[in-house]
């Protein structure tokens, strides 16, 4: 959790049970190179003390993306995949105060801000979800429990 | 799997005696719930930073029936009941067995005897933390959901990460004739009621020597 990796193909990254956190995937299609961040929550202003980079939006994605461009990944060819950012607990009233769609808001406006195609997502509903990122073909699977494999 | 990091060995020893109480509670009332014979292994008792528990699980990829409550009151938190798949079915078996009377045996059923046992383990050990650490704590209603563990906790972890966070993990083998069912009860403070929870104790210890 709030942690981030950037690798290049043929390897993969995956992460396993997200619930309100949010997978944000970057890759540039043409050199094969990624990363993912493992995002908990929207902003980093209401955290006290210096906090991993990784585990909010607004430092996690332009880490990311400065990340992959120092390994040689070119700001053209960058799109985005998210996953994750459910309610678990869809009655749990205010102690569960939708931190999952807050992520998925915010991760949104910052991709729109840094100018990245968000090309794929399976964001929401009320349950878990695990994500394998193939930098070979910048495939992610995304699978949880009861469901189909879906692929973004 | 290092617990020193968090509280001393002195105090983990007074942790362990008092879920070993909380213990003995939900024994009693489950074996009054089945009506027969509830015995359990010495409960194992761990603190572990918050976003390292789902490896508590032989596959942290397979679901868990998870009760969710909130702890309110001189400590605040959110407290979690939690069954592994594969000890599911036993245990819904054997209340359905003690329950005199048409059942309902489909879904719905089953989940309404997890969520009432998450409620009585909560009840117990909330309890305990009480009368040892006179501390005016309760649980508030349960909600039942089924899915990976980390998936369940991590809207928690996020929610009171911005300050270091652990978990309390209980894990108790209950025994019932040839059943094994292995449940665990977790507790997961934000650090400031950490902080009290542990100075209570302290003051706890003191009074009893």
């Amino acid at each position: 959790m709030g942690e981030g990796v950037i690798t290049r193909a043929p390897h993969t990254i995956s992460s396993l049970g997200l619930g309100s956190c949010v997978a944000v995937i970057l890759y540039d299609t043409q050199q094969r190179i990624g990363g993912m961040a493992h995002i908990m929550l929207p902003d980093s202003g209401s955290l006290n003390g210096s906090q991993p980079s990784y585990k909010c939006a607004d430092t996690a994605i332009v880490t990311l993306i400065q990340g992959l461009l120092d390994r040689g990944a070119a700001r053209r060819y960058l799109v985005a995949k998210i996953a994750g950012g459910a309610r678990m607990f869809a009655n749990y009233g205010k102690l569960d105060n939708g931190i999952g769609a807050q992520n998925i808001m915010t991760i949104k406006r910052i991709m729109k801000a840094e100018r990245i195609r968000l090309i794929g997502q399976d964001t929401g509903g009320h349950h878990g979800r695990s994500i394998q990122f193939h930098l070979d073909s910048g495939k992610v699977l995304v699978t949880a429990i009861g469901k189909q494999t879906k692929e973004i | 799997m290092n617990n020193e990091k968090f509280v001393s060995e002195e105090q983990l020893d007074f942790l362990r005696e008092m879920m070993n109480v909380g213990a003995g509670n939900a024994v009693t009332a489950l074996s009054q719930m089945l009506q027969r014979e509830v015995n359990m292994d010495i409960p194992a008792v761990r603190i572990l930073p918050a976003p390292q528990v789902s490896p508590i699980l032989d596959n942290p990829s397979l679901p868990v029936t998870c009760v969710r409550m909130g702890m309110v009151g001189d400590a605040t938190g959110d407290l979690f009941f939690i069954v592994p798949d594969e000890h599911k079915a036993s245990l819904i078996h054997l209340v359905q067995q003690a329950t005199p009377g048409p059942k309902d045996t489909g879904t719905a059923g089953g989940r309404s005897i997890i969520t009432e046992i998450g409620n009585i383990v909560a009840g117990v050990y909330m309890r305990a933390i009480h009368d040892f650490c006179k501390l005016n704590i309760y649980h508030t209603l349960p909600a039942l959901k089924i899915d990976m563990l980390q998936s369940l906790l991590d809207g928690s972890i996020a929610a009171m990460s911005h300050q270091a966070q652990i978990a309390f993990i209980i894990e108790n083998v209950f025994v019932v004739e040839e059943h094994r069912i292995r449940t665990f009860f977790l507790i997961l403070p934000p650090a400031s009621s950490v902080q009290r929870l542990v100075d209570s104790m302290g003051q706890a210890k003191m009074a009893l020597a």
